[in-house]
């Protein structure tokens, strides 16, 4: 009888102990430094290497814009891995070739991002050459509508950045979202 | 007494797995991470694998980031520093262009004072450089504040 209960005791303590360990493996909630501190360190060695090159605190993707680019940012210790924007041509589809719709989403970056580029960068010299115009002859009647015309393609152009940017955040959301947590 | 303990035991390990699964599905990727969505100027932050808005970033009438973000800690401080930046930014920014107005209007007329337009287009930089680093600190911050906060899904 008592040897009953305490073998019922120890396969209890056993299935308890190794729910509690897979739940551990599986938070792998590692301890993190102050966001923006660039430290990160994770505790615990039972990961096998496998599992922390797939891990959403290593790989899982974002980015920062700078002035008309966009760093992709790669990890909770914000390694740079490349950049995107003006004219900038770093591929991005074979990036997130491992999930099917982070492609298609990348693919459509590609061509909001070359599009938005081109207008808006045919814009800003439309409107630099306005502005010089007017500068040098103040009664020319061109320097307005250069100007006019020059401010418009920079918005049209920043409309077809600004979507590009939104399918390169689908794009990292669906990569993300196929990385183990 | 041997069946008893195992009721209590098999007990004891339904009622503290029961609650992990729910959370599991309460909080999984698909249904609740976040993302950016913008078009014309109207940005907004959408949840899970079918984009439901959850609220639109705006300076007047703008969702609180950081109740969004709550559940996790790291997010919510970036939130903040999203918060922080994003009015100042903006209305930084939209007084340039309205200087920017009114610098290409003072210079088409033809007796106006020089200096006029020179001080315009001055502020005119000085307004949008500032605003425009401003409102990328936020975008920025808000972007990390969302990669947080979906990393602690499921």
């Amino acid at each position: 009888m008592k040897s009953r209960i305490l073998r019922a005791l120890l396969i209890g303590a056993l299935v308890n102990g190794a729910t509690v360990g897979a739940q551990a493996i599986g938070h792998a909630a590692p301890t993190v430094a102050a966001p923006g501190s660039g430290t990160t360190s994770v505790s615990g060695g039972a990961a096998t290497p496998s599992d922390s090159s797939h891990s959403y605190d290593a790989q899982a993707l974002r980015f920062e814009t700078h002035w008309g680019s966009a760093d992709i940012i790669r990890g909770a210790d914000g390694r740079v891995i490349g950049t995107v924007g003006w004219f900038r041509d770093f591929d991005v589809e074979k990036l997130v070739a491992s999930s099917p719709q982070a492609v298609t989403e990348a693919r459509a970056f590609k061509a909001n991002n070359f599009r938005g580029s081109l207008i808006g960068g045919l814009g800003a010299l439309t409107l630099v050459v306005g502005a010089v115009v007017t500068a040098n002859s103040s009664n020319n009647a061109a320097s307005p509508i250069l100007i006019i015309a020059g401010g418009g393609a920079m918005v049209w152009g920043a409309q077809h950045l600004n979507a590009g940017y939104s399918k390169l955040s689908r794009a990292f959301w669906w990569y993300n979202r196929d990385l183990t947590r | 007494m041997s069946r008893l303990l195992l009721c209590c035991l098999v007990g004891h390990l339904i009622l503290t797995r029961s609650p992990t699964a729910m959370l599991a599905q309460d909080r999984s990727y698909d249904q609740n991470a976040l993302r950016l969505d913008g078009n014309f100027g109207d940005v907004s932050i959408v949840r899970g694998i079918d984009g439901t808005v959850v609220g639109r970033i705006g300076v007047f009438r703008g969702i609180d980031v950081a109740k969004v973000v709550e559940r996790s800690p790291n997010a919510v401080t970036e939130a903040r520093e999203f918060q922080r930046n994003y009015r100042p930014g903006t209305i930084a920014l939209g007084l340039g262009l309205i200087s920017l107005g009114a610098s290409v209007g003072a210079s088409q007329i033809h007796d106006a004072n020089r200096g006029i337009t020179t001080g315009l287009s001055i502020a005119t930089i000085g307004l949008i450089t500032y605003g425009g680093g401003r409102l990328q600190r936020a975008y920025n911050a808000l972007h990390k504040s969302l990669w947080w906060y979906n990393r602690d899904l499921k």
